[in-house]
């Protein structure tokens, strides 16, 4: 059996935008080997930098805030990223748990 | 995501149906997609798996495509029967745990709205108030008041209608002779092995929180328990 687990994220997208906030919307689209979180799970993230919601257990939620600025800012619409272990490009992050994970950001407007 | 999605399904989930959000990750668009309605032209080709995705709860990129799906289905039903101090501490424990809770109890004075803001209370006795509600066997049934003329016709209820958990308040002894009674009304010991009494994993804590997150910890194993 399961249980939903609706963590209310979109929820709370929702009250940002009415707050005039601009938000994107980061969820776990894949993941592979021991992920933390799983797929389906949101994060939000505002154009100060504030987030709600996770996507991985920690591990790499300030590069996806540091993505998000960087797309609000170019005023892209939607990218996917991913995170592999011991990834050792730009943003010194990675799952110290040995898994892989692919997260797409989209501008809710 | 377009805003107007997002209300959307602020809007489905409100109605308390099953939906699932279709987003195509090449171009950004996306759409609802209900179980028998009408779907979205630009997803009509990949109707059929998003349908299979949907029946096994399950969220994913379909194989091949570029075409997410993320399933929303209703929260387990927990009733809940005695608006009692135990039932306090489960309310707050399983709104974080998102099971969907209604509380029965004849008794007007415990079952309160100022006691119980915000939850579905039944004042009735348990057989009337199932009748009305009409749970399905994904239902959990946790009897609280540990007294029989209001606790044995729940119990009866959820044994009959196969409730994947069943608990019981109460000692030892008080769960022997539960089942005595049961028995002399012609329940059978598979049947009667069925309810977790006393109910609960064991913690330790006497307090009334303590308790109640033991009864939810062994609600939450038996959800995921495998069959």
């Amino acid at each position: 059996m399961k249980n939903s687990f609706d963590e209310k994220i979109l929820d709370e997208a929702s009250d940002w935008l009415k707050a005039k906030q601009t938000v994107i919307l980061a969820t776990v689209i894949q993941t592979w080997g021991s992920s933390p979180r799983p797929v389906g799970s949101h994060m939000i993230i505002n154009d100060k930098g504030d987030f709600s919601g996770s996507v991985t257990g920690g591990c790499v939620e300030t590069a996806v805030v540091r993505e998000s600025l960087k797309i609000i800012k170019q005023n892209i619409p939607f990218k996917k990223i991913e995170f592999k272990v011991s990834n050792e490009n730009a943003w010194e992050v990675g799952l110290a748990c040995g898994g892989e994970v692919a997260i797409f950001l989209e501008h809710i407007n | 995501m377009k805003k107007k999605l997002l209300d959307a399904v602020i809007n489905k989930k409100k109605e308390n149906v099953a939906f699932a959000i279709i987003t195509n990750l090449e171009n950004g668009e996306g759409c609802i997609f209900e179980k028998g309605k009408p779907l979205d032209k630009n997803f009509i080709k990949f109707e059929k798996n998003i349908n299979l995705y949907f029946d096994k709860k399950k969220n994913g990129i379909i194989d091949g495509t570029n075409i997410f799906v993320e399933t929303y289905f209703l929260p387990i039903k927990v009733f809940i029967v005695g608006a009692v101090h135990i039932a306090q501490y489960l309310v707050s424990f399983a709104n974080t745990l998102n099971f969907e809770i209604s509380i029965i109890d004849p008794r007007g004075y415990f079952a309160s709205e100022k006691r119980f803001p915000g939850i579905n209370i039944i004042n009735k006795w348990p057989k009337e108030a199932f009748e009305e509600l009409k749970p399905d066997k994904d239902s959990a049934l946790i009897a609280l008041t540990h007294d029989p003329k209001i606790d044995d016709p729940a119990l009866q209820y959820a044994i009959d209608k196969k409730f994947f958990y069943i608990g019981a308040l109460g000692s030892k002894k008080t769960h022997e002779n539960r089942c005595d009674r049961l028995k002399k009304s012609g329940y059978t010991d598979e049947q009667i092995k069925k309810i977790f009494g006393p109910i609960g994993i064991k913690l330790g804590g006497k307090a009334a929180p303590e308790i109640a997150l033991s009864i939810i910890s062994q609600l939450v194993s038996e959800v995921y328990k495998k069959t």
